[in-house]
């Protein structure tokens, strides 16, 4: 007792702020009943690891702020402090309920306005696990404050070498001075973009900076009491990325600066936002890697191939039970098999149930010959005899929206909108194959890198052609017209001539590509390529541009457009017979194209036809149709 | 709820024991003398039978919350036996004298039930928590006055990780002898880094080794003096991890094995118990292989377990304050801590 009179005297009450909901859709339709806080993890809810922590590390005041199911939380908490864990020795913790809000800033604001903080605290977003002594970070984060007084922000971090399971689906992408400040900052969830811009002022103006990719955010930040202001000023920022955004675009206007610290040693931190982080923290828990926090020794028997089961459950001898969660009171039959699921408390299995990668929501009833593959079962869901779902999402209430399907009385399957990503919301789609995937499709990127980064201008030129050949086309205008645009672009633009070469074959084949493929098609290309005639003449005067032209024909090619198979030697015949392009051109090119490409394979018999030099062009037609 | 409220104080201990803010066994120790203190002048109890359910309620707690701490339950087995010695004699010399016959016939007749209500049984207790408060204290001095006894000049010490009780020994040694000491380092710990830093302010000569050079060091080694978590009820040792590795190469050499352990260091459990997770904890993997290493961790597990079991034939001699005592003798020691009825609470 001593130690808090000491330290209310000193400073204030070390405070935190807990936002207990995800106000996301990731944990339907389990999130329906069970409100995140109480989602349970190895048979514990998730809110008792967070608030161990928080008095493990040290807090003596929480805040958790709630809005969906609040009463369930708050019966737990009363619960909880009446049994008297660990925690409710050490912190307070009081509970904020508002309905009204609806994203993680909304809180934050709704905070502001209650005034109930007044120093800096430590800002927990849903679902935290971690070991981390706050204590000290926010003394840290004090020193940071003494030398910049606009430091708003820590955010902390966790070491996570690519290629890990914990990294989830998020890429975190950011870079720091020496100071840890942050200076860039990229998150990346769904649509990963493999591209990425980093400001060049960025390093003009610092002399030394570190560009961090193999690190997660643990959704813990130490914050100062300027952050809550911040959130109220700026209606717009719903999520503590949309703050560190706005403050690293506007950084005049809204004098804020974030820092960066990267947990190093046996500290670890991570924090359930999918169903993906949810498996892997589940796995590292029972790894210890969150030492000391642990999961429930007196609740859980922890079985081989990396199992753990709850008290009071009776499974069946010839039950196959691997890498899996399984809740408290289960009922499992005969030849069930269960892999790489969670199924949580007072769920029954039937006999010959197989179950695998899916989650099975509290109080299910699956019977016999059921056969569950990747699907995420709500609440009291009952599943009849003998039905096979694969990659559902399944509820025991009839849904509010009308896109559902019904199964029986007490199972409904959600029909996903079709810009949700299904693979992304069920954790299911694993990593290996993704993986592999895309460390392919990476090695490709980076070649592509080294070959050509395209100078700005010469983009904008294309563009210019592109758009003075497609009215043309439209119009008819007079191709000598064309030209004269298309120079006086160049000039504009100053483009050497091997890009104006390149650029306007390049921009007569996408606009050939534009036409629907069909029968047709193929005649219209010849029509086409007959009236850019006076223009191809005009550019592709020497060798060096001709096999500029065709270097735009393979540009196009690997673009990956849908292209027709006999596209390629239409183009070569079409440029060939009309003289645009001489023989020991293409061939010379073709015999440095790569052997294995798929370019090289089609254009083959072009080749060959050319090589074995036969004039007739009468037989042409038939040769090719006979290719 | 009544339970409850009374034991905060108890679980207060078993949270500064989880958040670290007690480390040392030897403020574990004294924090449960005075958490017990405490209790005992306090509390409302009428009978001795009463104080020592009050005790057993926190044993049982802390033995559920923390099952590898026993620091803390040793001292209160040991209170328990206190409370029994004090509420006999003070029985006792309520009635008559005690004579030849009396004594020989007590046990088996009249069994005590610890239920009368004593008026002087708190002050005893208490006098008796003090004596018991200094001998606390004082056990590691008492342990490290022995130092010149088992250490000689030129002799070379081994000794793995830190341990408090290992420093003030060879410290107090170094004193009147000239000797050198091997510090095993303690992967993934390494806390014989701090160790040897120490010892070598004092002027010791001390060399820091691997864990893998521990076997060819040994043929060198005079002596290997260590420190313990636990001595069990069997002479077997629950120590650092590592130990049991550095045993047996002493074993193979025939080198001495030297253990200093405080009393409340001896427990009466054994480590074929049936609830196994409570021998050994599992510290984070990180300091074995680091969370940035990637890929690699989808597809194994690590473990990093904190302690190691040490037979009782690899022990050569356990130094407490009252003096050496080989492992067979352990059992003895143990009737005399505790009361045989608090073994198993």
């Amino acid at each position: 007792m001593n130690k808090t009179n000491d330290l209310l005297s000193k400073e204030k009450v070390v405070q935190s702020v807990v936002i207990a909901d995800t106000f996301t859709d990731e944990f339907i339709p389990i999130s329906n009943d069970i409100p995140h806080a109480l989602l349970s993890m190895l048979n514990k809810p998730l809110i008792d690891y967070t608030l161990e922590f928080l008095s493990l590390g040290g807090i003596e005041e929480v805040f958790l702020f709630c809005s969906n199911r609040s009463e369930l939380i708050k019966q737990h908490i009363d619960k909880c402090i009446a049994k008297g864990e660990g925690w409710s020795l050490t912190m307070k913790v009081h509970i904020i309920v508002s309905e009204s809000c609806q994203s993680f800033g909304d809180c934050l604001r709704d905070l502001d306005a209650k005034g109930l903080l007044r120093s800096d605290f430590v800002l927990l977003e849903p679902g935290v696990l971690s070991n981390v002594p706050l204590l000290t970070l926010l003394e840290k984060h004090r020193d940071i404050m003494k030398l910049d007084k606009y430091a708003t922000m820590t955010i902390v971090l966790q070491e996570s070498g690519v290629g890990h399971r914990g990294r989830g689906s998020e890429d975190l992408v950011l870079a720091a001075d020496s100071q840890n400040r942050i200076l860039f900052y990229n998150k990346s969830t769904k649509n990963r973009s493999k591209k990425i811009e980093f400001p060049l002022e960025m390093f003009l103006e610092n002399p030394s900076l570190s560009i961090l990719h193999n690190v997660r955010d643990t959704r813990i930040a130490i914050c100062s009491a300027s952050v809550l202001p911040l959130f109220s000023d700026n209606f717009d920022f719903q999520t503590k990325d949309d703050l560190i955004r706005g403050l690293l675009m506007d950084e005049e206007i809204l004098e804020g600066t974030i820092y960066a610290h990267v947990l190093r040693g046996n500290q670890f931190g991570g924090a359930v936002a999918s169903w993906g982080t949810y498996r892997s923290l589940s796995q590292e828990l029972m790894q210890k890697w969150i030492h000391p926090l642990n999961q429930p020794r007196q609740k859980n028997r922890i079985l081989k191939n990396n199992t753990v089961i709850g008290a009071c459950s009776k499974v069946s001898n010839t039950a196959k039970l691997s890498s899996s969660v399984l809740g408290l009171n289960l009922l499992i039959g005969n030849n069930v098999i269960v892999e790489d699921s969670f199924v949580f408390s007072d769920v029954k299995l039937e006999d010959n149930v197989i179950i695998k990668r899916s989650i099975i929501g509290p109080g299910c009833i699956i019977k016999t010959d059921c056969t569950l593959t990747g699907c995420v079962l709500g609440q009291d869901t009952v599943l009849e005899k003998s039905t096979c779902i694969e990659n559902g999402l399944l509820q025991s209430s009839t849904p509010d929206n009308e896109s559902f399907e019904k199964l029986s009385n007490k199972a409904y399957k959600l029909l996903e909108d079709d810009d949700s990503n299904k693979s992304h919301r069920l954790f299911v789609s694993d990593d290996e194959e993704d993986d592999d995937e895309e460390g392919f499709s990476e090695s490709e990127d980076e070649l592509s890198y080294t070959q050509s980064p395209v100078p700005d201008d010469t983009k904008l030129f294309f563009t210019e052609v592109i758009d003075s050949l497609t009215r043309g086309f439209d119009d008819n205008l007079v191709c000598e017209n064309l030209i004269l645009e298309i120079n006086s672009s160049r000039y504009a633009y100053n483009v050497t001539l091997k890009e104006v070469n390149f650029n306007v074959v390049r921009a007569i084949l996408l606009i050939s590509l534009r036409e629907p493929i069909g029968v047709q098609y193929f005649s219209h290309l010849s029509r086409l390529l007959s009236y850019f005639a006076p223009v191809l003449k005009n550019y592709l005067r020497n060798e060096s541009a001709m096999l500029d032209s065709l270097q735009a024909i393979e540009d196009v090619v690997s673009s990956g457009e849908n292209i027709k198979e006999k596209w390629v030697i239409a183009v070569l015949q079409h440029m060939y017979n009309k003289d645009y392009l001489a023989e020991e051109v293409i061939l010379d090119w073709f015999r440095n194209l790569e052997n294995s490409g798929d370019l090289y394979k089609r254009v083959k018999p072009f080749a060959d036809w050319l090589e074995e030099a036969e004039e007739a062009s009468s037989d042409e037609d038939d040769d090719e149709g006979s290719d | 709820m009544q339970d409850m409220e009374n034991l905060s104080d108890v679980s207060h201990l078993v949270n500064e024991i989880k958040h670290k803010k007690l480390y040392n066994s030897l403020d574990i120790a004294l924090k449960t003398e005075e958490l017990l203190e405490k209790l005992i002048s306090h509390d409302q109890w009428k009978s001795a039978r009463e104080l020592m359910k009050l005790v057993k309620s926190r044993i049982k707690f802390i033995r559920k919350d923390l099952p590898t701490e026993t620091t803390a339950t040793s001292i209160m087995r040991h209170i328990l036996k206190i409370i029994r010695e004090e509420y006999e004699s003070a029985a006792k010399k309520k009635g008559e004298g005690q004579s030849l016959h009396q004594l020989v016939t007590a046990n088996s007749s009249d069994i005590l039930d610890y239920s009368e209500n004593l008026g002087s049984l708190r002050s005893s207790i208490l006098d008796h928590l003090g004596e018991y408060k200094v001998e606390i204290e004082s056990s590691s001095d008492n342990i490290a006055a022995q130092a010149s006894e088992h250490i000689h000049t030129d002799e070379m010490i081994m000794t793995v990780g830190k341990s408090n009780t290992v420093e003030k020994f060879l410290k107090t040694a170094a004193k009147d002898r000239n000797f050198k000491v091997v510090v095993v380092e303690g992967a993934p710990f390494y806390y014989g880094h701090s160790m040897a830093a120490s010892l070598a302010k004092s002027n010791i000569q001390t060399i820091v080794i691997p864990d893998s050079a521990v076997f060819a060091m040994m043929s060198r080694v005079n002596k290997v003096i260590i420190s313990t978590h636990t001595v069990l009820a069997n002479g077997g040792l629950r120590a650092a991890s590592g130990i049991h590795s550095v045993a047996l190469a002493a074993k193979q050499f025939s080198v001495p094995v030297v253990v200093l352990s405080h009393m409340y260091k001896f427990t009466p459990l054994y480590v074929v118990s049936n609830n196994h997770e409570a021998f050994n904890i599992c510290a984070s993997p990180a300091d074995v292989i680091p969370p940035s290493a990637g890929k690699i961790l989808n597809d194994i597990d690590v473990y990093n377990p904190i302690f190691d079991y040490v037979p009782p034939e690899l022990v050569t001699l356990f130094i407490s304050h009252q003096g050496g005592n080989a492992p067979s003798y352990v059992y003895r020691l143990l009737s005399e801590l505790y009361h045989q009825d608090d073994y198993d609470v």
